[in-house]
């Protein structure tokens, strides 16, 4: 069974990558297509363009970079994979992929705290303690067999949940798909990662384990996409919004646009049947769709801000705790950000009235 | 005994489809016999090959899914601008497209298994059921199934696979080539993934 390796390789894959390998695709031909032939059509490419403008404004260069690292992976990077995936015995293949694991657990610990994850931490620090010691530094994953779960954080993660704006999407050559915010956030990935201070040869085995781990969901993208570049697009992006929400908002922020789509062509349908669609109607069209992509942006915002304050409430929540005995900072803190997201319009309108009235 | 289950309620599908008025089936039932057919279809997958997992599939998924719906989503606004016989022919490819993924990827078991998790009502009368695939050795998935009423019957309208959304997928692709390239090649390229699907084994 392949299909659901999809995403799981996506979320082990897309957003783990070192290596350029990660993205490519093979054979993608219809990326070839310029966009240029988007500006001659009418209405609907105008349409469609602004909706991909808001996620996308640097598509043609994004493309331009899909396309090296397209190639990069074709002639380099696949088949050395190949070869690995071929000679080496799957227990060297799982061996190094868990090692490469265990090194990764210190950035997901980094993360655990720095986004106030700290029970998460905590479970993610006896992995990284467990494998590095009973699982032979971290060649064996000892810790998923005691029952401790493997979780993904990463710094683009946690920069979503202090609440940076996530930004355009953008292809890097080698490193693959980012954004404006993940750009930072990968920097500092590797950095704190420390296979980066091993050497080069360390550093290639690792390049050729991403790669190599990534093979199964780059054949998937291959046999399904069309268009491989807005495929890879839009499932990194969702992948990044369901990790940085850890799956809670991920169907809701899906199902808005989606909804609104499908109400609409019935309604229209109504009007075609009534008499044929005014020629005015086109541009309101457009402004609706606008309008549509904006809500979905304002929702996308939302759950994220939502997450963030979440998070913080949690951290006070736990410093309150830690610090029970001391009373000096915590306590004004909480109650200066608890009724903020809750009362700013309502409350204080009525108040004000009376006080009108009697004087 | 969850077997047991499962056929029983692929029996009593069977029976209302016969008998109208029989009780209505839950959005729960229908995205769990839709899993269990799956999985049967997983379980044989060697022996029926991929024609034959198409086929034991095809009645399936017709019946679970909302497909016109599926299609006139999936091209978004532009469905307005096809003429009647090209909409009726994207639905009929995309179908194919649709029962081939289906039968191409879940093409063989490895003691997977589907769980319910939840279910959550999403305003506009839909329903949205989340459910866990486990893979063994591996990490759960999340598949969250959109479901919407059509007459009586609830239908599956989108899957999403750790958030990662099908049919938005898919959506911006087929937009964008429409746009772009038209209909036609809109069309045969779907029809260049079926025979690349029905010919890889």
């Amino acid at each position: 069974m392949k299909y659901p390796r999809l995403s799981a390789a996506l979320s082990a894959v897309l957003f783990n990558l070192t290596f350029s390998g990660t993205l490519f695709l093979n054979g993608c031909a219809t990326a070839e297509k310029p966009a240029v032939t988007a500006a001659a059509d009418g209405a609907p490419a105008a349409v469609k363009k602004t909706e991909s403008q808001n996620v996308d404004p640097y598509e043609s260069f994004n493309r331009v970079m899909f396309k090296f690292n397209d190639h990069l992976d074709d002639y380099l990077a696949k088949p050395i994979s190949d070869a690995y995936l071929f000679i080496a015995p799957s227990i060297v293949k799982q061996g190094v992929t868990n090692f490469f694991s265990n090194l990764k657990d210190i950035n997901v610990v980094i993360n655990d705290s720095m986004q106030g994850k700290f029970e998460q931490g905590a479970e993610d620090t006896g992995r990284l303690i467990a494998n590095s010691t009973l699982g032979l530094l971290g060649l064996v994953d000892v810790a998923t067999d005691l029952g401790l779960k493997k979780h993904e954080e990463d710094f683009g993660q946690t920069l979503a949940v202090w609440g940076i704006p996530r930004g355009a999407y953008l292809v890097l050559p080698i490193l693959g798909p980012s954004t404006t915010r993940g750009l930072p956030g990968s920097l500092l990935d590797i950095a704190a990662n420390p296979s980066t201070y091993f050497g080069a040869p360390v550093q290639v085995i690792s390049m050729l384990n991403t790669r190599a781990n990534a093979e199964g969901s780059l054949k998937f993208i291959n046999e399904a996409a069309i268009d491989p570049y807005l495929f890879t697009r839009e499932a990194y992006l969702q992948n990044q919004q369901h990790l940085i929400t850890d799956g809670k908002v991920s169907t809701h922020v899906d199902i808005l646009p989606l909804e609104e789509d499908l109400e609409d062509p019935l309604d229209d349908k109504n009007n075609a049947a009534t008499g044929k669609t005014k020629p005015g109607a086109e541009k309101t069209d457009a402004e609706q769709e606008n309008m549509r992509t904006e809500q979905a942006l304002a929702a996308n915002a939302y759950a994220e801000t939502d997450a963030k304050i979440d998070a913080l409430e949690k951290k006070l929540e736990r410093k309150r705790h830690r610090h029970r005995h001391r009373h000096v900072l915590p306590k004004p803190e909480t109650e200066t950000l608890a009724p903020a997201p809750a009362t700013p319009e309502v409350k204080p309108a009525e108040p004000q009235a009376p006080a009108n009235t009697g004087g | 005994m969850l077997k047991n289950v499962f056929s029983a309620l692929m029996l009593i599908i069977c029976c209302t489809a016969a008998a109208p008025a029989a009780a209505e089936i839950s959005a729960r039932q229908v995205v769990e016999s839709f899993q269990n057919v799956l999985l049967d279809s997983m379980k044989q997958g060697k022996d029926l090959g991929f024609k034959g997992r198409y086929d034991k599939l095809d009645p399936a998924v017709k019946k679970s899914h909302d497909l016109p719906k599926i299609t006139r989503i999936v091209v978004g606004k532009q469905w307005e601008e096809l003429t009647p016989e090209q909409q009726t022919k994207l639905e009929q490819v995309f179908t194919r497209l649709i029962i081939s993924l289906y039968a191409h990827n879940f093409n063989n078991y490895d003691g997977e298994n589907f769980s319910f998790v939840s279910e959550e009502e999403t305003g506009r009368g839909g329903v949205v059921i989340h459910s866990n695939l486990h893979v063994p050795n591996d990490k759960d998935i999340k598949f969250d199934y959109m479901m919407k009423k059509k007459d009586d019957d609830w239908q599956i309208i989108n899957i999403i696979a750790d958030g990662v959304s099908d049919l938005a997928l898919k959506r911006s692709e087929y937009t964008s080539v429409l746009g772009k390239e038209g209909f036609d090649a809109l069309i045969a390229k779907i029809t260049e993934k079926i025979d690349a699907y029905a010919n890889a084994q």
